[in-house]
């Protein structure tokens, strides 16, 4: 009988008399998911399928980033939109536009909009990779759901952070620290989207979850899939290259 | 005696002090013409209100997708998917009677971006021609001239070409989400620039040739979100829009058809409010007149204390006396009205055609998110009129009722004797 110690485990654990069965701190373990996922730089090619109520559509593209602060999205297909590219650098967005050859910077307010008509928005680009620094992290649950070993979090806002959710809840994975979903609410605490992972796979070197999709909770039937073809982690890539140039190269 | 008899006699004690009865008559008319003229005005105010509000964009009446409001989602065009035949609808919409005009227009979000700087705001296609003959904001640009269809022109509003750092002749990056997930984005030259004097709405709204608006929205060109419409009075806006929903009802088109009325419901409360300050003004004028013409009609009746007891002695019933001086303050309200009605409608009729501009005070203002430009403009309003002079009657007759009891109450004998 083994799962009357869990249970007992997860009680005592959500009772807060005994720290999870790891050394590491909650906050450390969302670190630790977030550093699998991405490493110190990152260049891959990934699809990403959208489907709504009005259209569905498939962007292929190439992504690099470096750290949680520079990241560099160009879009390969369809044609018509083949060179449009998204640059990150620090907390600022610009798009290119091949059409018209021009750069255009995303202003603030426009932050919560739609990327790329995607169920992603701008802000994610930037500030997903903030969660260690913009929230608290709290473990809610360490035991086992639906037969696997999990352990789950709920990340608050710190005080002083503008952002749009009210919390996020978080469920990893302890065999191997992957994530399996992670709920986003808004400020009424209300279910907003969701973001699920699977098809964990070897690529790059590591297991990383290659399917990721976004469920928006007001529109069940839409969902935005990221698949990732390939990626290689720690690559050989120098701040400079997430510049204005760069952006405006068209491949 | 006959009641004529009463009548003359009221209207020689009138008479008697011309003086005194041309000042409380003027007294009883200058207040017939501060409520008539406050009145006017208020309504002067919500008119002006109303007609700024919905005559500078948005029209009187709107017509939509049943679901377009309030999200206003770029899918919801006026019959779905397949749109609709545009310029057969607005033929049909421009049959009513009680419409003076109609335009077509297409909604989109986008960003709009010069050089370092990028500014989010609404894309609005417009037929040209049509528009102007409805809305007025597109009337008089500060400069340039309206976009013309297929060359990729934009006119923004002041707000946002000072945002942007941008002139007539200067190019626009415009990017926008289109309806068939593309990210639409093409380069647009600034034709011209309106200015409200709204700031939101200067910095908000960017005019495109409906067609090149479609283009960059992949929009069909059947597919269009709104025809707004214009009807002769404002007032009427309900009743067209019920009349244009039955005739448009009908080949796969079930469209909302709404009037102001309903899209800007703070703004009939505010109508209503006004018009519930009437009876306030009503009431505080003819109250303070009536404490004047009771103040003359004591003394009227005090200096023929003599000539009441006279009657007294004489055999006069005391009612007889209340209604001698009852008649001489209904002779009292016909002057005071002549009076005041020769006071107040040239004034009005000046006033109403020819309001004499306050922006010089006042420069412009808005009013529950209308510009208004301030002036002394009236209304008329015939039910107020009448009302007014019945007020002004039953303040003459009641200001009077307790000095012809008092003088009804004099008691002969002692007032005679000259005690």
């Amino acid at each position: 009988m083994f799962r009357t110690p869990t249970i007992l485990t997860a009680a005592a654990v959500a009772l807060g008399l005994v720290a999870p069965q790891t050394d590491l701190t909650p906050k450390e373990i969302i670190e630790r998911v977030d550093r699998v996922m991405r490493g110190d730089s990152s260049h891959g090619v990934s699809q990403m399928n959208i489907v709504t109520e009005h259209w569905e559509r498939e962007l292929v593209m190439e992504m690099w980033s470096m750290g949680t602060d520079y990241s560099l999205i160009r879009v390969r297909s369809p044609a018509r939109e083949a060179g449009t590219a998204t640059l990150m650098a620090d907390k600022d967005i610009w798009n290119y536009l091949p059409k018209v050859d021009r750069t255009i910077k995303i202003p603030a307010s426009m932050m919560s909009g739609a990327w790329m008509g995607s169920h992603f928005t701008n802000d994610d680009l930037v500030k997903e990779s903030q969660l260690i620094e913009d929230f608290d992290v709290e473990l809610t649950f360490d035991g086992e759901r639906d037969g696997v070993t999990v352990w789950e979090f709920r990340l608050t806002p710190k005080p002083e952070v503008a952002v749009v959710w009210g919390h996020i809840d978080y469920r990893v994975r302890q065999s191997d620290y992957m994530p399996l979903w992670a709920r986003y609410f808004d400020e009424d605490e209300e279910l907003a989207r969701t973001m699920r992972f699977s098809e964990f796979k070897d690529l790059g070197g590591r297991t990383v979850p290659t399917v990721m999709d976004v469920i928006p909770a007001d529109k069940p039937n839409e969902r935005t899939r990221v698949i990732y073809e390939s990626i290689e982690f720690d690559i050989d890539l120098d701040r400079s290259f997430f510049s204005l140039q760069t952006l405006q190269r068209r491949r | 005696m006959s009641g004529g008899a009463w009548w003359r006699i009221g209207w020689r004690n009138l008479e008697r002090h011309p003086k005194r009865t041309v000042i409380t008559a003027l007294g009883l008319g200058v207040g017939y013409f501060a409520v008539v003229f406050l009145v006017g005005w208020m309504e002067g105010i919500a008119a002006e209100m109303v007609e700024n509000a919905t005559g500078l964009v948005s029209g009187q009446v709107e017509i939509h997708h049943a679901d377009y409001r309030p999200e206003r989602s770029l899918y919801d065009t006026i019959g779905g998917r397949d749109g609709i035949d545009v310029e057969a609808t607005v033929a049909e919409v421009l049959a009513d009677p009680a419409v003076i005009a109609a335009a077509p227009r297409v909604y989109g979000g986008g960003l709009l971006s010069s050089g370092e700087s990028t500014s989010a705001g609404m894309l609005m296609g417009i037929d040209p021609d049509l528009e102007t003959r409805l809305s007025r904001f597109l009337d008089e640009l500060v400069e340039g001239r309206l976009p013309q269809v297929g060359q990729n022109e934009v006119v923004i509003g002041a707000e946002l070409a000072r945002q942007l750092e941008s002139g007539v002749g200067d190019e626009l990056v415009v990017m926008a989400p289109g309806a068939d997930g593309s990210l639409g984005n093409d380069l647009f030259r600034i034709a011209g620039i309106y200015r409200t004097g709204l700031t939101e709405l200067d910095a908000a709204f960017s005019v495109f040739a409906l067609e090149d608006l479609q283009i960059l929205l992949t929009l069909d060109p059947g597919r269009i979100h709104e025809v707004s419409v214009s009807t002769a009075d404002p007032w009427i806006a309900q009743e067209t829009a019920d009349r244009l929903a039955v005739a448009l009802t009908g080949g796969g088109m079930a469209p909302e058809v709404v009037p102001w009325t309903e899209l800007r419901p703070e703004m009939v409360e505010y109508v209503s409010l006004i018009d519930s300050f009437y009876f306030i003004i009503f009431a505080v004028v003819f109250l303070v007149a009536m404490f004047g013409v009771a103040n003359t009609m004591l003394m009227a009746t005090f200096e023929r204390r003599r000539e009441f007891a006279v009657m007294l002695a004489l055999g006069t019933t005391p009612s007889r006396i209340v209604l001698a001086v009852l008649y001489e303050a209904v002779g009292m309200a016909v002057i005071s009205l002549l009076v005041g009605a020769a006071v107040t409608f040239p004034l009005m009729i000046w006033f109403h055609n020819a309001p004499p501009d306050m922006g010089w005070l006042y420069g412009e203002l808005t009013l529950m998110g209308a510009l208004m430009r301030p002036s002394l403009r009236v209304e008329y309003n015939f039910v107020i009129w009448t009302q007014a002079a019945f007020a002004l009657l039953a303040t003459a007759v009641l200001a009077a009722v307790y000095p012809a009891v008092r003088a009804a109450r004099v008691p002969p004998a002692d007032t005679l004797s000259g005690s």
